[in-house]
C-alpha cells in the first residue's frame, strides 16, 4: 500500500502544474510571512531604538507618527492577508481543480 | 429538564446574593446589566439546546460536521480569540499606558497572517479533528499525539484558569455576586455548552459573543469620538493632559523599551497565536482549505478593526474618568491615583467608560457583553482541550482510532466536565494570588511547543518522530521552566527577593531551543522509522498542497507488515 501511494504522489509530484502550484504557492507564503514579521518586529525594535521620534505628531495633524505607523499595519495586515486568499482562492484554487481531477480516481 | 436546572442554578444565585451584596456594601446593584445578563445566558442556552439534536457523531462533536459557512467561522474564530483579555486587558493597557497598550494589540493581529500563510489550508487538508492530525499525519501516532495533547492541555488550562479568574472577578464587580458563586456558574455554563451542544452550539455562542462585541466596542467608540466632536486632536491634547504620564503617552515606551524583553514578548504573542490549540481546532469546522482560508480572512479583518476601536476607547477614558473622582477610591485627603485606584482596577476602564458616555442603559450593556466575551472563549478552549483527551489520546492512543464514535464523544464529554470541574477548582484557590503569568505562560507554550512541531512536521521533510518529540518536550518544560524562574512567579507567586530569570516572558528562548531540538534529534535520527518518515513527506506533501486523498498507511504499520 505505502508503495503505491509513493508512487502515486511522485507522479503528482513531477507533473509541472503541480511543480507551477507548488513553487509560486510557497514563493508567495514565505515572501507575506516575512514582509510580516519585518514589518512587525522592525516596529518593535523601531520603538526600542528612536523612541521620541514616534511619539512626535505626523506634518499637519495631531496623530503621534507611532499611532500612524500601528494603523497603517494594522490596514496593511488585513491587505496582506486579503491578497493571499484571493490569489490562493482564484488562481491556484484553479490548478489544484485540474490536478485532483486527472490525479484522483 | 437539564436546560431548565441550568437556568435555576445560575440565574438565582446571581440574583438572590446581588441582592445581599448590594445590601452589604451600599452600592447600588445594576439591574439592567443583569437583565442583559440573562438574556444572554437564556439566549446561549436556547443555542444549545436547539444544537442538542444535531450532535450526534464525533464530526458533529468536534467540528459541527465541517458544516459552518467561512463567514460564520470567522465571527467564531474572532469571538474566540478576542477574549477578556484583549477587551477590558488592552483597553486597560493604552489606559494605562498610552500607545504601548496598542502595540500590544497589534502583536495580537500580527498573529492572524501568520495563521493563514503556515497553518489555515495545510491543517484543513492533513487533518479532520485536532490539529495533532496533521501533526502526526506520517510520523508515529502515540508520541506525537500525546505531546501534542499534553501541550494542548497545559495552553488550555492557563488560558482557562485566568480566564475564569478574571471572569470571575469582572462578574464580582459588574453584578456584585460572591466570586466563587460567579465561577461556578461560569463553569457550569461552558460544561453545558460543549457537553450538551459540542461545536455547533460553541460556534454560535461564540458568534453571538463576536457580533455582541463588535457592535459594543464600535457602539462606544462612537460615544467618546462624539464626545470630542470627532477630533483626534481634541482627544489626544485631553487625554496627554490629564494622564499623569502627560504627552508620554503618546509615544511607546514602557513595555517595549527593552529590546530583548520587546522582541520575547512580540514572538509569544505572534507564534503563540499559531500555536493556540483551540483557535487551529476552528478549522476543521469548514468543508475544505479554501474555506479556511477565508475564515482566517473573515476573522483578521473583525480582529484588525477591533484593533482599531480599542486605543479609541482607552485613550476616551483617560480625560473622561480621570476628570471625575467618582470613578476612583479617593483616600481621606481627597487623593488618589488616577491608574491604580479606579474602582476594580485599571481593567475596569472601559466598563466604567460606557456608564460615563451612555448612562446606565450602555454601562448594562457593555457588562453584558464583557460577560459574554468571557463565556465564549472559555468554552472554545473547554472544547479544545476535551477533543485532545477524547481525541487524541483516547481515540488514537488508548483505543489506536478503532473504538467506536460515541464512546469517543462520551469520553470527550466527561473530560469536558472535568476540565470545566479542574478550571472552577483552580480559579477558586487562585483567586487571590497574581496569576498575570498563565495567560503569558499559556502563548508562551503554543508558541514553543506546538507551533514548533506543527510547523517543522507540515514543512520540513526531515522531521521525525523522535525529533519531533524532543523539540515539543524541550520548548513545553523550558518554557514553564523560564516562566517559574521569572519575576512573575519566582518574586510575585512564590515570594523571593530578585529572580534568576531576568525577563517575563520565555519565548525567546524556549522557541529557538525547541526548533533546534526538533532539528537535532531528527537529522541524527538513523533509523528505518526515521527514513520511512523522510519518504513518507512526499505523500503529504501532495495532500497538504492539493487535498488528494492518496491510500496513506503510517510508517509504523508499513514496517509492522514487513
Amino acid at each position: 500500500m505505502l508503495q503505491v501511494a509513493q508512487e502515486r504522489a511522485h507522479k503528482i509530484i513531477a507533473d509541472p502544474r503541480f511543480r507551477h502550484l507548488a513553487s509560486a504557492r510557497a514563493r508567495l507564503r514565505w515572501s507575506l510571512s516575512i514582509v510580516t514579521l519585518i514589518m512587525f518586529f522592525g516596529f518593535v525594535a523601531l520603538i526600542s531604538t528612536a523612541k521620541s521620534a514616534l511619539g512626535a505628531a505626523v506634518a499637519g495633524s495631531a496623530v503621534p507618527l507611532g499611532l500612524f505607523l500601528a494603523i497603517t499595519m494594522i490596514i496593511v495586515v488585513v491587505m496582506l492577508t486579503g491578497f493571499y486568499v484571493y490569489r490562493s482562492n482564484s488562481h491556484f484554487d484553479e490548478l489544484v481543480c485540474d490536478l485532483r481531477q486527472e490525479f484522483s480516481r | 429538564m437539564k436546560i431548565w436546572l441550568a437556568v435555576l442554578l445560575t440565574v438565582f444565585p446571581v440574583a438572590a446574593s446581588a441582592q445581599a451584596v448590594a445590601a452589604t456594601t451600599g452600592r447600588a446593584t445594576n439591574w439592567i446589566a443583569i437583565g442583559m445578563f440573562v438574556v444572554i445566558v437564556a439566549a446561549t442556552l436556547v443555542i444549545t439546546y436547539r444544537s442538542a439534536g444535531s450532535t450526534k457523531s464525533k464530526a458533529d462533536f468536534y467540528t459541527a460536521g465541517h458544516a459552518i459557512t467561512p463567514l460564520q467561522n470567522g465571527l467564531a474564530i474572532a469571538g474566540d480569540f478576542l477574549s477578556a483579555a484583549a477587551f477590558l486587558g488592552i483597553s486597560a493597557l493604552v489606559y494605562a499606558n498610552g500607545l504601548d497598550g496598542f502595540v500590544y494589540a497589534l502583536g495580537f493581529l500580527t498573529g492572524w497572517p501568520i495563521v493563514l500563510f503556515l497553518m489555515s489550508e495545510r491543517l484543513r487538508n492533513l487533518g479532520s479533528y485536532t490539529f495533532a492530525d496533521a501533526a502526526a499525519f506520517r510520523l508515529e501516532h502515540t508520541p506525537i499525539r500525546l505531546v501534542a495533547a499534553i501541550g494542548s492541555l497545559v495552553v488550555v488550562l492557563f488560558y482557562l484558569v485566568a480566564q475564569m479568574i478574571g471572569a470571575g472577578k469582572v462578574i464580582e464587580l459588574l453584578f456584585g455576586v460572591n466570586y466563587l458563586v460567579a465561577v461556578v456558574s461560569v463553569g457550569i455554563l461552558m460544561i453545558l455548552y460543549v457537553t450538551v451542544g459540542g461545536m455547533q452550539a460553541t460556534t454560535w455562542v461564540q458568534i453571538t459573543k463576536a457580533a455582541l462585541l463588535l457592535c459594543g466596542g464600535t457602539l462606544l467608540g462612537f460615544a467618546v469620538l462624539w464626545h470630542f466632536n470627532f477630533s483626534f486632536a481634541t482627544l489626544f491634547a485631553a487625554a496627554s493632559n490629564i494622564h499623569p504620564k502627560g504627552a508620554a503617552i503618546l509615544a511607546p515606551g514602557g513595555l517595549f523599551a527593552e529590546p530583548v524583553s520587546a522582541i520575547s514578548l512580540g514572538l509569544a504573542l505572534v507564534f503563540g497565536t499559531a500555536g493556540l490549540p483551540h483557535i487551529l481546532m476552528r478549522f476543521f469546522t469548514v468543508k475544505d482549505a479554501a474555506g479556511a482560508r477565508k475564515s482566517v480572512f473573515y476573522a483578521t479583518s473583525c480582529v484588525a478593526y477591533f484593533s482599531l476601536v480599542i486605543p479609541i476607547l482607552g485613550f476616551g477614558a483617560v480625560p473622561i474618568l480621570m476628570s471625575d473622582p467618582s470613578y476612583f477610591h479617593v483616600n481621606a485627603a481627597g487623593q488618589f491615583n488616577k491608574i491604580a485606584d479606579l474602582i476594580g482596577g485599571p481593567n475596569m476602564a472601559a466598563i466604567h467608560l460606557s456608564g460615563a458616555v451612555g448612562g446606565p442603559i450602555l454601562l448594562g450593556f457593555m457588562s453584558a457583553v464583557a460577560f459574554a466575551t468571557i463565556l465564549a472563549v472559555v468554552a472554545g478552549l473547554t472544547l479544545a482541550g476535551c477533543s485532545a483527551i477524547g481525541h487524541d489520546i483516547y481515540g488514537q492512543v488508548i483505543a489506536k482510532g478503532r473504538g467506536s464514535d460515541a464512546r469517543e464523544v462520551w469520553v470527550s464529554k466527561v473530560a469536558a466536565a472535568c476540565i470545566g470541574a479542574v478550571a472552577v477548582l483552580l480559579a477558586y484557590s487562585f483567586e487571590n494570588q497574581n496569576v498575570a503569568f498563565m495567560a503569558g505562560l499559556a502563548l508562551s507554550v503554543a508558541a514553543s511547543c506546538n507551533f514548533p512541531v506543527l510547523v517543522m512536521a507540515i514543512f520540513w521533510r526531515g522531521t521525525t518522530t523522535r525529533g519531533a518529540v524532543t523539540g515539543a518536550l524541550a520548548g513545553l518544560i523550558g518554557s514553564v521552566v523560564l516562566v517559574v524562574l521569572s519575576k512573575t512567579v519566582w518574586v510575585a507567586v512564590l515570594g523571593f527577593a530578585s529572580a534568576p530569570f531576568p525577563y517575563e516572558n520565555p519565548a525567546l528562548f524556549s522557541m529557538p531551543l525547541a526548533f533546534l531540538c526538533i532539528w537535532l534529534f531528527s537529522l541524527t535520527d538513523r533509523t528505518p522509522r526515521a527514513r520511512c518518515e523522510r519518504n513518507a513527506f512526499d505523500a503529504q506533501f501532495v495532500q497538504s498542497e492539493i487535498g488528494v486523498v492518496l491510500p496513506a498507511e503510517g510508517c509504523a504499520l508499513a514496517e509492522a507488515a514487513r
